[in-house]
């Protein structure tokens, strides 16, 4: 890990995996039932060193390298949460994620139901998120609306490494089952404060990352920072926007969307997945069925375009920019 | 009552050449001179351009590459026995087995270079794409072998996969159906011993990988991986018994990944420097080497010539790779279907705008003009 420089009140500049990092020590320094599974992330700490420096504080019994058997990670911490642990398990990458969708959609997601409350599984799956990384292929997909569409599951992407860390511990002490994604190209490239001592973010709760008044950006993981950019560019054009980082996609804060939703009348949703069933496409839907005669434009939903993420060097084609988004606005904005 | 056996198994390592290239006479599978010397320039190219790619990578030329320095003997031998229309089913670390096939080393770098471009096969091989998802392509081998057995072209499937993947689901139903059905496949592990960073008896607690194959009928045999000999001779008999409708075949070749798993990796984070050293002592290539000067097929002076004539090949390769004009983005949406639907051809429509409007029109302009079918 980088060092991290101290302000001196309990509060550091760290970054994303930073910040993962320490929400994953601090949760299992406070329960011993927490457990850290997946591939590399013993020995190796994680391909993206997420989990550095665990094996050694906690042990092979806590911190656990797998075989490589995706599947197999998702089933046994489906059976470990069933028998008393707190699994925290590591699909190392996104593109990885479509052959543990038979635990999650069957098992994971339903497991309190089908047993009438009798066996719940509080684990917590984490997975790298998004593209624009220059990554090679299969590793820079954003499967959110598979999970977000399954029942009994919640889904959280933090933006900003506080929040990475809150959710991480309050995902990790939700009684259910939380599918917890990590933005990659901020792993890095997103600094900022984080208290040091352990804290939730809660689960089911946006974010206002700008204020504005004339239109909505709504978005969540990395895609936040392009709203942030295309809003400073409508700014400099005289148009107020208004950024909402969602943080959790499923619940998802209902008064919060509406709530930008109502007070500008103009929404854009932004996301790196492609537009067809996606999130975006519920959260659209909702806002027309709840807020309607409040809107002054149908809500836009710009993300990928609806064909399979292209190898790297046309990614930047694919996933929406900043001036897509500023396009997308002038749009809404001029209907 | 009775307690008895009821099935037995045992399982054979295979072993031609010893660490100094000398041949076991009697298990030699006297591979003709002309087929020897092709398995020996082949793999010593692959392994110049593996480094050179390396140094692509290193260079910011080239993005995250996977090096199979190490693994020249299983990459590249099965893939010379195979007949053209056998199909060739590799993993992610295939660029050997592809090259051995026919394909410009090129294609390789354009395709680790981020452009879909380099996906590119001969025309006259079988040769599947491979698959980043670990082992998920074992399944469609055991479908390509099966719709050759119905169709009884006499083709083979040969399908890689490392000794990571060999703990995944995958591999178990693959070999269900290769067993039931006793398809013309064989299932090559590199066991190249790090899965990343999980060592190799971190996967299964069996002493080999060859002796899964006995749970589901199918016969299976190790060999010493970095022995091209038996490599060959492995793959050969397995092929022999595809051809003869004897059924599938687990062929486990230990070998070692002398690199990182990736560019992206650091081995030294995990393995000991003495691990790495003691299994460069079985290089493939150089007892492969030993071996044809001991047979008087090779010398000093046709290395040289062969040295030279590599590093020309492969900086012509390099050359051509980096004067590939870039891609053009409306290559995207082609090929997603036999025929785009409506939102493709909006879609289309509308990056074509946004190329339009952008300011890097000169850079679009200069590009040429999209490829592939559409709509």
């Amino acid at each position: 890990m980088n060092a991290v420089s101290s302000n001196g009140s309990g509060t550091r500049e760290i970054n994303l995996v930073q910040a993962v990092n320490e929400g994953l020590r601090q949760a299992m320094a406070e329960d011993a039932r927490v457990m850290v599974l997946g591939e590399d992330v013993g020995v190796n700490g994680g391909v993206f060193r997420v989990t550095e420096g665990l094996y050694k504080e906690f042990g092979p019994e806590r911190v656990v390298d797998t075989p490589l058997a995706e599947l197999g990670i998702v089933g046994a911490s489906v059976g470990l949460a069933i028998n008393g642990m707190r699994p925290v398990c590591e699909i190392q990458f996104d593109g990885f994620l479509p052959t543990v969708m038979d635990q999650v959609i069957c098992h994971m997601g339903r497991m309190r139901n089908r047993t009438r409350g009798r066996h719940s599984i509080p684990m917590v799956l984490r997975a790298p998120h998004g593209g624009l990384v220059h990554a090679p292929e299969h590793h820079s997909e954003s499967p959110e609306a598979y999970f977000c569409h399954t029942p009994g599951i919640k889904v959280v992407c933090p933006s900003t490494p506080e929040d990475a860390k809150g959710l991480m511990i309050a995902a990790i002490r939700d009684p259910d089952p939380v599918v917890y994604f990590e933005p990659k190209a901020l792993y890095r490239a997103a600094k900022g404060p984080v208290p040091a001592g352990p804290y939730e973010t809660p689960i089911g709760k946006a974010r206002l990352a700008r204020e504005g008044s004339e239109v909505s950006f709504v978005s969540w993981g990395a895609m936040v920072y392009a709203c942030l950019k295309a809003a400073e560019l409508l700014a400099g054009r005289g148009v107020s926007a208004e950024v909402l980082d969602l943080r959790t996609l499923t619940p998802v804060d209902i008064e919060a969307l509406l709530g930008t939703a109502e007070k500008t009348g103009r929404v854009v949703i932004a996301h790196e997945a492609p537009n067809a069933g996606s999130w975006a496409a519920e959260l659209s839907s909702l806002i027309h069925e709840r807020a309607m005669l409040k809107l002054k434009a149908p809500v836009r939903r710009v993300g990928s375009w609806d064909i399979r993420m292209p190898l790297f060097r046309l990614e930047k084609y694919y996933i929406p920019d900043a001036r897509r988004l500023v396009r997308a606005a002038e749009e809404v904005l001029a209907f | 009552m009775s307690l008895k056996i009821v099935a037995e198994s045992k399982t054979l390592r295979l072993e031609v050449l010893d660490e100094q290239g000398r041949a076991d006479a009697s298990l030699d599978p006297q591979i003709a001179p002309d087929t020897l010397l092709k398995m020996y320039r082949t793999m010593f190219e692959i392994r110049a351009f593996d480094e050179v790619a390396f140094r692509l990578q290193r260079q910011g030329r080239l993005g995250t590459y996977p090096q199979i320095l190490g693994q020249e003997a299983t990459q590249v031998v099965p893939a010379l026995a195979l007949k053209p229309a056998d199909w060739l089913v590799p993993t992610y670390r295939g660029q050997g087995a592809y090259y051995a096939r026919g394909m410009k080393l090129r294609y390789s770098l354009l395709y680790w270079g981020g452009d879909d471009r380099g996906v590119h096969f001969p025309e006259e091989t079988n040769d599947l794409i491979f698959a980043i998802p670990v082992a998920s392509h074992l399944t469609q081998a055991a479908g390509l072998a099966w719709a050759s057995k119905i169709k009884k072209d006499g083709g083979a499937a040969l399908a890689y996969l490392g000794d990571g993947a060999s703990s995944k689901g995958d591999f178990h139903e693959a070999l269900t159906f290769a067993g039931a059905f006793k398809l013309p496949v064989i299932y090559l592990i590199e066991n190249n011993h790090w899965a990343i960073s999980v060592p190799r008896d971190r996967q299964a607690a069996c002493e080999t990988l060859a002796q899964k194959a006995a749970g589901y009928g199918v016969y299976g045999l190790q060999v010493d991986g970095n022995d091209a000999l038996a490599v060959w001779k492995g793959v050969s008999e397995a092929l022999d018994r595809a051809r003869s409708g004897e059924g599938a075949t687990v062929l486990e070749c230990e070998t070692y990944r002398l690199g990182h798993h990736t560019t992206a990796d650091d081995a030294t984070r995990y393995r000991s420097s003495a691990e790495v050293e003691s299994w460069k002592r079985k290089d493939p290539v150089l007892r492969l080497k030993a071996y044809l000067e001991g047979r008087g097929l090779w010398d000093e002076s046709r290395e040289a010539e062969l040295k030279e004539r590599t590093q020309k090949m492969i900086a012509e390769e390099v050359r051509a790779y980096e004067d590939f004009p870039p891609p053009n983005p409306l290559d995207m949406f082609a090929n997603n279907y036999a025929r785009a639907p409506w939102a493709l051809i909006e879609q289309r429509a509308e990056l074509a705008r946004i190329l339009e409007e952008s300011r890097d029109l000169a850079e679009i302009a200069s590009l040429p003009p999209p490829e592939g079918r559409f709509p």
